[in-house]
């Protein structure tokens, strides 16, 4: 089998094996849904490693078609069409490494375990699924496969008096996004007339012969928004704290990590290659909204009395660094982008992951009631400390490296914003992630602590590989940059003259963005 | 790149073995504190004796690197660069260090986080060192911001204690303020210049001077805010008074000899970079800082207080000295100040130890004769310090005054002999009070001399102290950095130098050392409470008070930062997810109507829902894709 269809069929399988499992017998269960996981995860790093000497189809490798359904009659194909390049094999890779941290941290669970690990697998196999596949119907489709059952594991498995208000906005927000993304995709599909949802043959067509730019100014921003809610763009954003705080911890971690970056992944994948006139006319906006992420959640997660709720906002802030990236469209801000996606997703996985087990352990996440726990929780208490700083963007971790590429890459295009950005970073940043360690891990701790204990082996393991991930990232960059770049370049330089330009080697002195391609931002 | 040069092997095991030792305590010997010590102490001491082998291999200048990102005119290396600047830091950081850490291995004994500790003085040391060897701006950041952590991590070492715990994050968020400037200077450099290595930055702006273009001066500013927060200049200074909140052999290594130098060695490291119009505001906020320092250290009641407030005016004189064109007698300061200060703050750390953790001054007295060896050394450090001649603090500081005679700074030059005589005043208040007089405080009495583990370090720092001003530092690092005057070739012609070359400046700083000693020994001999605060009444309570900084930031944080994110968070809660949420789910009343019939938490309903949903889309899709295709 395909290397690539294994790792997201592994998961799916597994739910089907975990049917006739009796649900008594629940580290049965268990069991499969780690050991799928597991398997998955070992399978992403070894497409990690053999990515290099894979063979390049169309620039994607690894790649394998075959027809799905065909409609002679009208013309109509779908096929099933996967394949990675270096946009999408990091974001393969880190989905699979969470998705196993995220079943070892799924010991919390203790009602319905059978449902929960057949959903969770779904949403693992849907979400490893998305970021394979190259033909949009099943991009899409893979993407609903996950969304669905995040809905129902808030509803179900979450926690809060108000899970139910919860589940229902996120539920709004994001079929909302979801409906005009697929508006956007519909009209993209009918406007190429090729009667096929192939990526590769899409992308293509347009920049042979690119969209009516009237058309462009239309579409592109009903996949920028509907993309961008998925994402929690300002000022769609608050369904993402509000929503991540009342769910399970895997659930939480799984989306947060992993599945909300497809909204990120369809921009760069699909919107902007296909449609650089749109782009151009449009990530201007983009990048002004950014600022409403970066800014003003990182502003409002200064205020925020709940762990949860501090945490949920700073990874909306962080998310604004990805759009400043992208909106960028240099070579380095894009790239960085790509790396603060996959960064972001470890460390949304560690913090969710270790404020899931906080609330487990304690029934709550106020941040009021805790103090001092670094000492009783030596272990759970460092990484904790661990992933705040790398939070507020402390070199040695992948968010600094990413952070770093996407200010110096969007200097050029927006010097005012990247200006309020590095503020931000350093210092709101710093300000929310030091008053968290400040009250939960200094100070003096409350008596009614003294009993906790601190995490277990199932607990440390996903802990540690996340934040070796994460280190790894940070400490050698080239590892993923090396893998990321050429691709980029390809859609940045098919951004510069609509056709299917080479990248061009770029000199130090003149930094990539052309500047009369991207909008300047009103200031 | 290959190493091919002996420096090229031993620069990256320099740097190295502290994080070695970091990492080994950390994962294997957290449990064991003997051990622990042992790997902490052994890597600084072996990366000392690297550090002096190069030095004794004699000097040149070595690079060594491997690309760490390369993505379009992005170019970072992890490179170190070996020259006479960086040999000479390395030696102090280790020295000093292996001296601090020996120390603390009686001062933290029985304490319970005793690896934790060495874990952290390791974390620490390995970044500085990165600091030091750094060959790019880059590489410099990053360090910079390890630094910056490893700081957080010791000054809140004892986290419990909520005072610590605000100390460690009041110093981390304010150097993370000056580290805004400084990373928005950097991006301005390679915007402007598209390198980021120091030497090629150097090379290429010896060929066109104007590269940098019209923000040449904004770019060296905003570097300089690195160098504001880390050096705790004025107007961040604020965080490292608090910082003694830390262990004080912390104090003494990281907020007096090394980390707070590290403003000024990068200083010294960009000096090519700053244009004059940058320099003249580094001179002022050199001089405005080490002035209000030593003011408010005149009415200071904690022994590290006193000391801190010295360390902040003292880092003022070496910033002053590179705004007045002399980087190399800043270094040369920084080079005797690590020595002496480190020595005063262990003194004061080994008084500490001995009276159970006092440390008003006022609680001591009578010390000299239960600490002998302790009061020998801090005296020692007293005179060097106040610049007596012949310790080495004379030297260095006239280093600075006579080159701001030279350079016609004559402002600075009063400011300098003002700190100068001020600087006198305080000192000797100290040990007047401290050492002198009667005991005070009940903890004096039963009080004895620390063991020889803590005093040899003292006495191993008192002999630089004594000796560095004519070893010719200024000398050796004239081929580095501009601003140097000496020409002696052997010892005794040094002694005398700074005599025979400036003798004006000479005169005026030991006249105003004569001075402040003289006037404070008048108000302090025999003292048993302080008479300022009788005589100066509301300006002893202003200087008492730090002149209300710390109340007028938390003010203006207050109505800005504070205000801002106040508003934000309403907008958010009632705006944003009141009434806009609100909205648009009443908009759309119905399809969360159905949403809500929907979620019946049955999975065939869904996987029905989602099978007809794909239907429902092939359906819409399809005639149009026909009439499309016509």
């Amino acid at each position: 089998m395909n290397l690539l269809s294994a790792i997201f069929l592994v998961p799916l399988l597994a739910a089907v094996l975990i049917v006739p499992i009796p649900r008594t017998i629940r580290w049965g269960i268990r069991l499969v849904a780690l050991m799928a996981t597991f398997v998955s995860m070992v399978l992403g790093l070894a497409l990690f490693v053999k990515f290099d000497a894979a063979t390049a189809v169309n620039g994607f490798k690894f790649d394998y078609m075959t027809d799905w359904v065909s409609l002679p009659g009208i013309g109509l194909t779908i096929a099933y069409h996967v394949g990675v390049d270096g946009i999408n094999l990091g974001l393969v890779v880190m989905g699979t490494i969470v998705a196993f941290a995220a079943t070892c941290l799924s010991k919390e669970i203790d009602r319905f375990e059978k449902e929960y690990y057949i959903l969770l697998l779904i949403m693992i196999g849907g979400i490893l699924g998305a970021f394979v596949s190259l033909d949009i119907f099943f991009l899409y489709f893979f993407h609903e496969l996950a969304l669905v059952p995040t809905f129902i594991m808030i509803g179900i498995w979450g926690r809060g008096p108000d899970r139910n208000h919860a589940t229902f906005k996120i539920t709004l927000y994001l079929s909302l996004g979801a409906l005009i993304a697929l508006a956007g995709l519909v009209m993209l599909y009918l406007q190429s007339g090729l009667k096929t949802f192939d990526l590769v043959a899409l992308t293509g067509h347009f920049q042979a012969h690119p969209m009516g730019e009237a058309s462009q100014r239309l579409i592109f921003p009903l996949l920028m928004f509907g993309f961008g809610i998925l994402v929690s763009l300002w000022p769609f954003h608050t369904w993402a704290p509000t929503g991540y705080a009342h769910a399970p911890t895997a659930t939480a971690m799984l989306h947060a990590g992993v599945l909300k970056k497809f909204g990120l992944y369809g921009l760069l994948r699909i919107a902007i290659p296909m449609m650089p006139a749109g782009a151009a006319e449009w990530l201007g906006v983009l990048a002004l909204l950014c600022l409403g992420n970066i800014l003003y959640c990182g502003l409002v997660a200064m205020k925020q009395r709940d762990l949860n709720f501090l945490i949920g906002n700073s990874s909306v802030a962080h998310v604004g660094f990805i759009f400043l990236g992208i909106a960028s469209l240099s070579l380095v801000g894009v790239t960085g982008a790509v790396v603060l996606m996959i960064a972001h997703g470890f460390l949304a996985a560690l913090t969710f992951g270790l404020s899931g087990w906080l609330r487990q352990q304690t029934g709550t996440t106020e941040i009021a009631k805790f103090g001092g726990l670094l000492r009783q929780l030596p272990f759970v208490g460092t990484f904790l400390m661990i992933a705040m700083m790398a939070g507020c963007g402390l070199p040695g971790f992948g968010n600094f490296v990413g952070e770093f590429m996407v200010l110096f890459g969007s200097w050029q295009a927006y010097p005012v914003i990247t200006g309020i950005a590095i503020w931000s970073a350093l210092v709101i940043g710093g300000v929310y992630m030091l008053r968290a360690i400040r009250d939960v891990l200094h100070g003096q701790m409350d008596e009614q602590w003294k009993s906790l204990r601190d995490a277990d082996v199932f607990r440390r393991v996903p802990v540690v590989i996340l934040t070796v991930s994460l280190l790894l990232m940070g400490i050698f960059p080239r590892l993923l940059t090396d893998k990321i770049k050429p691709d980029v370049a390809r859609i940045v330089a098919s951004t510069k003259t609509g056709g299917m330009a080479k990248p061009t080697p770029s000199s130090p002195t003149k930094p990539v963005v052309n500047s009369h391609e991207v909008p300047k931002a009103h200031h | 790149m290959q190493p091919t040069h002996i420096a090229e092997y031993l620069a990256p095991i320099i740097l190295f073995l502290p994080l070695a030792a970091a990492v080994v305590i950390a994962l294997f010997v957290r449990d064991d504190d003997e051990q622990s010590a042992q790997f902490s102490i052994g890597s600084v001491g072996l990366a000392f004796v690297a550090s002096v082998t190069l030095f004794l291999l004699g000097g040149g200048r070595h690079e060594i690197g491997a690309t760490w990102l390369d993505v379009g005119g992005l170019q970072v290396s992890f490179g170190l660069l070996i020259d006479d600047l960086s040999l000479l830091m390395l030696m102090i950081v280790t020295g000093v260090g292996l001296l601090v850490q020996i120390f603390s291995k009686g001062y933290m004994k029985g304490d319970p986080g005793y690896s934790r500790y060495f874990a952290f003085l390791s974390l620490f040391t390995f970044s500085m060192l990165g600091i030091v060897l750094a060959d790019n701006l880059v590489m410099m950041f990053v360090f910079w911001e390890l630094v910056g952590l490893s700081s957080y991590l010791l000054i809140s070492f004892w986290f419990h204690k909520p005072s610590a715990a605000d100390a460690g994050k009041k110093a981390f968020l304010t150097n993370r303020v000056g580290d805004f400037g400084f990373l928005f200077g950097i991006l301005l450099v390679w915007a402007a210049t598209g390198t980021l290595n120091i030497g090629e930055l150097a090379t290429k702006l010896a060929v066109d001077p104007h590269l940098l273009g019209a923000g040449a001066t904004c770019a060296g500013l905003l570097l300089f805010c690195g160098a504001i927060g880390k050096s705790a200049q004025f107007p961040l200074h604020v965080w490292l008074p608090d910082a003694m909140e830390g262990p004080t052999p912390v104090s003494a290594l990281i907020h007096a000899a090394t980390m707070v130098a590290a403003g000024v060695y990068m200083l010294c490291r960009l000096f090519f970079l700053l244009t004059p119009d940058a320099l003249e505001v580094i001179a002022v906020i050199g001089a405005v800082t080490s002035f209000l320092a030593a003011l408010m250290a005149f009415q200071q009641n904690d022994i590290k207080r006193i000391l801190a407030y010295s360390t902040l005016s003292q880092l003022g004189y070496m910033v002053m000295a590179v705004g007045i064109g002399s980087p190399n007698a800043a270094m040369y300061h920084l080079t005797t100040h690590a020595f002496f200060k480190a020595m005063l703050f262990l003194g004061a750390g080994s008084v500490i130890h001995a009276l159970h953790h006092e440390q008003d001054i006022w609680k001591m007295g009578g010390l000299k004769s239960r600490l002998p060896g302790t009061y020998r050394t801090f005296w020692i450090g007293t005179m060097a310090l106040c610049g007596v001649w012949p310790f080495a603090g004379f030297f260095s500081k006239d280093a600075i005054l006579s080159s701001a005679l030279g350079n016609g700074a004559y402002c600075a030059f009063l400011i300098g002999t003002l700190v100068a005589a001020m600087t006198a005043f305080y000192m000797t208040r100290l040990v007047l009070v401290a050492f002198g007089g009667v005991p005070r405080g009940d903890g004096v009495f039963g009080c004895h001399e620390s063991p020889s583990v803590m005093t040899r370090p003292l006495w191993l720092l008192a002999i630089p102290s004594v000796i560095a001003g004519f070893w010719g530092i200024d000398v050796y690092l004239a081929e580095t950095l501009p601003g140097g005057h000496g020409h002696a070739s052997t010892w005794y012609e040094a002694m005398f130098a700074p005599i025979n070359h400036s003798p004006l400046a000479a005169m005026f700083g030991l006249l105003a050392v004569a001075f402040g000693h003289a006037f404070a020994r008048r108000l302090y001999a025999n003292a048993v409470s302080d008479p300022l605060p009788l005589s100066a009444g509301l300006l002893a309570k202003i200087m008492r008070d730090r002149f209300y900084f710390d109340e007028i930031y938390a003010f203006l944080i207050r109505i800005s930062q504070g205000a801002l994110s106040t508003v934000a968070d309403w907008f958010d809660r009632w705006i944003i997810a009141g009434l806009f949420v609100r909205g648009v789910s009443g908009f759309t009343d119905l399809f969360g109507r159905a949403l809500r019939m929907l979620q019946t938490g049955n999975l065939q309903t869904y996987a029905f829902w989602l099978a007809a949903g794909i239907v429902v889309i092939l359906f819409l899709t399809l005639p149009g894709a026909k009439g499309a295709g016509h």
